[in-house]
């Protein structure tokens, strides 16, 4: 099993590799106990989109779907935790809560996805379907101020969005501040090594060989719908564990962290890190992330502008991603280096270029 | 006995009938081949087999099974495999991997580790195991692409054109590779423009032209055949 | 009961110079170069604040809308010519491109102009029919739609820019082997397509509040209709709309607007399950 930790489709091996993993881990462990529970609320903040980044990179990066509907999973399962939360009565139910509003976001994939697999739907069509679905459900949302749109003692409200609900409880503990953090860097390790799994496993295997050539892989007697529909679930889900998480952290949501320009970050998040590798858009998405509030607190819209610059600028200058691209040359590098040490000759400066376009 | 059958298959595009009440049977345990001058419907006919394109009429038998509906995976499933006319690997993954993904349902672990190895090299290709398939030579993406249909192990393989843009020794090694497949067990459905190459595998030939049957036969047969010659071999026996 | 057919009439027509006057220009780029212009509704918003502006300077309104399309059609080129030339070869990656640059300028507008500007008010005018009261505008919006989709077919069909046009949409390597001048064809059509999307914006201006944000109440309209109606904008467009303008037209009435646009996204997810080419593929089917 942990030899599928490592593989060819996944950047980072070796001992250097899981060294830096662990530092920056055991770094992001004892970070509370230097930093105030404002900072650690805020971090724990960057931390909840993290997942929805990983599964827009497993879809478009490895399974070559590039959907537009994260946050509409997101969104699923953000009201969906609300709802729940509200009607099971708060307390060790939200443990349920968020558990059953990934399961429902996870349907909902199921059934979109099972109309555009099987329809055929790949390529362009695949993002701006989802997209439109994404777009319905924000205006669909925003329109519900009245109070005949509720269900349960659950007021949907409209754009000021739904409140309420209680965060994350265990017994009478909320999982707030310093145990929030802790449970979503718990998730975010589980979340990523069990995807490097996935991706080296032999479902790996086909999921991006479907990537690459869909009517060669059916010819080895695979049914690629089938993996397809499964890498959009898997990803689709882990949107909504983004948008449940959130609903707790905040303890509300409204129809803007569905609609434009919501729908567009996960994009730039992954476009920027590089779809092809799930270490590089953890990073990259966290930098982002990171990036984007500081610069929100002085204007949103300056930071959104920066957003579209950053997309942009990635398909124009690095369409693999900028954050892969700097890795791949960290990767080269060093091997280079080694190969020096180890006596053996080489110059040929021209490699490094050809990674770097 | 009879493991393919093809009975009255036809296929139109628009106005254009490719395949036109095609009857075809293929033996098991025979390496048969299909022939034709460029145009015939040969690799329509294939697709056809494999099940790429819905007939418009008619109905296909595997091992006496209806298979008219199936999808291609599902032919797959049963027993057959091919190789398409233009090299299509998976072109941005190690040529390792292709291989691994065409075997990782039969076998796992040390024995699909050992049966890499092994194609691998009779393949030629494992020094270039590391590289990407799409960086190999368009002969050595045929070969890989050979690969990835024999580690199936099916019992039947199709071929369109395997040794198109080989060098003549590359095309006399895949036909004695072939053989030894099929000296197996293993039933091979050819299509293939190179007659040398025809004459050193194949057991009976069939020729289309103009999308229908022309002439079927042992090889000696057919290369005996007048009109065969007219319309295909003529040109082909100068060399 | 002719007031009764007219009144269903007009809901048609009204959803579809909707669909139509949204989903043009994007069909026509996406038809002609494969490309989905992710900022094409930043075009129907710069047709729409072009209009305002000009109007509330003292232009007539039509003169207004004609030359706000004009100026989103050279904007359009502009953009063809800086950024979107360079993803031919690669429809997601242009499809990335324009959604940055869709986010550079909503946003940008939000900075500088702020959220609302000032609109212009509908045209005023009405007529009556039996107890129904219509209003006039919303039948030249109408007018519009046709005279869009008419003079589409006749660009396409009867001019030698048309000719050309459709030889590279069907063969581009083709056609430049033969003499075409793909580059300008492609620029050509983007401008049209910008155009469009700018008179869209321009003629909607009148009845809408004008945010920088307003591009997106029509590109839902836009993709599905562009979903369903295939690469081809004359049998596949406008098919589509009179189909999805039924089935908005009935849900509206019935259950208002947004169930109508939800049940016309269901009505395109069941469709692209049945028929995965889109409307255009059975017409040009039966049409061999």
């Amino acid at each position: 099993m942990l030899k599928l930790l490592e593989g060819p489709q996944t950047l980072g091996r070796g001992r250097i590799f899981w060294s830096c993993f662990l530092a920056v881990l055991a770094g992001a462990l004892i970070y509370p106990l230097f930093a105030d529970s404002y900072d650690v609320g805020n971090f724990a903040y960057f931390l909840i989109w993290i997942f929805m980044a990983l599964g827009l990179c497993l879809m478009w990066g490895y399974g070559g779907m590039l959907s537009f509907g994260q946050t509409f999973f997101f969104g699923i399962a953000g009201y969906g935790y609300g709802v729940l939360a509200i009607n099971m009565g708060g307390g060790t139910a939200t443990i349920a809560a968020l558990v059953l509003s990934v399961v429902v976001a996870m349907i909902a994939a199921g059934i979109l996805g099972y109309f555009m697999i099987w329809g055929g739907i790949s390529g362009i069509f695949f993002g701006i379907v989802t997209l439109s679905a994404t777009l319905v459900l924000a205006f669909f949302l925003g329109q519900t101020a009245g109070p005949e749109w509720h269900i349960g003692p659950a007021r949907l409200n409209g754009f000021n969005g739904m409140k309420g609900m209680d965060p994350l409880t265990v017994g009478s503990f909320d999982i707030e501040g310093s145990a929030l953090y802790y449970l979503m860097i718990a998730l975010i390790v589980i979340v990523y090594i069990a995807l490097r799994m996935l991706v080296n496993s032999s479902i790996g295997n086909v999921i991006v060989a479907t990537r690459e050539n869909p009517q060669r892989a059916e010819m080895l007697g695979y049914d690629v719908r089938k993996y397809q529909l499964l890498t959009f679930v898997i990803g689709s889900g882990l949107a909504g564990l983004s948008g449940a998480l959130y609903t707790s952290w905040g303890q509300f949501i409204t129809p803007s962290s569905i609609g434009l320009p919501a729908a567009a970050m996960p994009i730039v998040w992954v476009a920027f890190s590089g779809r092809n590798d799930l270490t590089a858009t953890l990073v990259g998405s966290f930098l982002l992330l990171f990036g984007f509030q500081t610069i929100t607190v002085y204007s949103q819209q300056a930071a959104l502008v920066l957003m579209g610059v950053l997309l942009l600028a990635t398909v124009m200058l690095a369409p693999q991603g900028f954050v892969l691209g700097i890795g791949k040359l960290v990767v080269d590098w060093w091997s280079r280096r080694r190969r020096r040490d180890e006596g053996t000759a080489l110059a040929d400066t021209g490699r490094l270029q050809s990674d770097e376009t | 006995m009879a493991l393919v059958e093809v009975k009255g298959v036809s296929k139109r595009f628009g106005g254009l009938t490719a395949v036109s009440e095609v009857d075809l049977t293929v033996n098991a345990g025979e390496v048969h081949c299909l022939i034709g001058p460029n145009g015939a419907g040969k690799s329509t006919l294939f697709k056809l087999i494999v099940g790429l394109y819905p007939p418009t009429t008619g109905s296909i038998f595997f091992d006496s099974t209806d298979i008219t509906a199936e999808r291609p995976y599902a032919r797959v499933q049963r027993g057959m495999s091919i190789k398409m006319q233009a090299p299509s690997v998976f072109k941005e993954l190690p040529v390792r991997q292709n291989i691994q993904v065409a075997l990782q349902e039969r076998l796992s672990g040390a024995e699909c580790a050992a049966e890499e190895e092994r194609l691998l090299a009779l393949l030629n290709l494992a020094e270039d195991s590391g590289k990407l398939a799409g960086a190999l030579s368009h002969g050595q993406q045929q070969w890989l692409e050979i690969g990835m249909a024999l580690a199936l192990q099916p019992q039947l393989l199709l071929l369109d054109e395997p040794t198109a843009g080989m060098s003549p020794e590359e095309t006399y090694k895949t036909g004695e590779l072939i053989k030894s497949f099929n000296a197996q067990g293993m039933t091979v459905l050819v299509v293939e423009h190179d007659m040398a190459f025809v004459r050193q595998v194949a057991q009976r030939v069939t020729v289309l032209h103009l999308g229908k049957i022309f002439a079927r036969g042992s090889l000696e047969a057919i290369l005996e055949d007048e009109k065969v010659a007219e319309i295909y071999l003529g040109k082909t026996h100068a060399h | 009961m002719s007031a009764e057919l007219f009144s269903v009439f007009y809901q048609f027509a009204d959803v579809f110079a909707f669909l139509i006057l949204s989903a043009a220009g994007l069909a026509i780029v996406f038809g002609m170069m494969g490309v989905i212009n992710m900022a094409h509704g930043e075009f129907i918003m710069c047709g729409a604040y072009v209009t305002v502006g000009l109007v509330n300077l003292g232009v007539p309104l039509p003169i207004a809308q004609i030359l706000a399309a004009l100026t989103a059609g050279i904007i359009g080129m502009i953009v063809e010519l800086l950024i979107v030339r360079r993803f031919y070869k690669r429809p997601l990656d242009s499809l990335l491109a324009t959604w940055g640059l869709s986010l550079i300028v909503t946003q940008s507008m939000l900075l500088i102009v702020g959220s609302a500007v000032r609109g212009i008010g509908t045209p005023e005018g009405s007529f009556a029919i039996g107890g129904y009261t219509f209003s006039t505008y919303r039948l030249v919006l109408f007018g519009a739609a046709v005279a869009v989709l008419v003079g589409l077919y006749i660009i396409f069909m009867k001019t030698r820019f048309g000719v050309i046009a459709r030889a590279t949409m069907q063969n581009a390597a083709m056609a430049k082997a033969l003499g075409a001048r793909t580059g300008r064809i492609y620029s050509i059509s983007f401008g049209i397509g910008t155009a469009l999307a700018g008179l869209c914006g321009a003629l909607y201006a009148p009845t809408m509040t004008l945010i920088p944000t307003m591009g997106a109440t029509f590109v839902v309209e836009s993709f599905v209709t562009v979903v369903i109606g295939g690469a081809n904008v004359l049998l596949g467009t406008a098919p589509a709309a009179v189909f999805l303008a039924m089935i908005r037209m009935a849900l509206n009435a019935s259950y208002g607007q947004i169930i109508g646009q939800i049940g016309m996204l269901f009505a395109v997810i069941l469709i692209i399950r049945v028929l995965p080419e889109g409307l255009s593929s059975v017409l040009v089917r039966r049409g061999r």
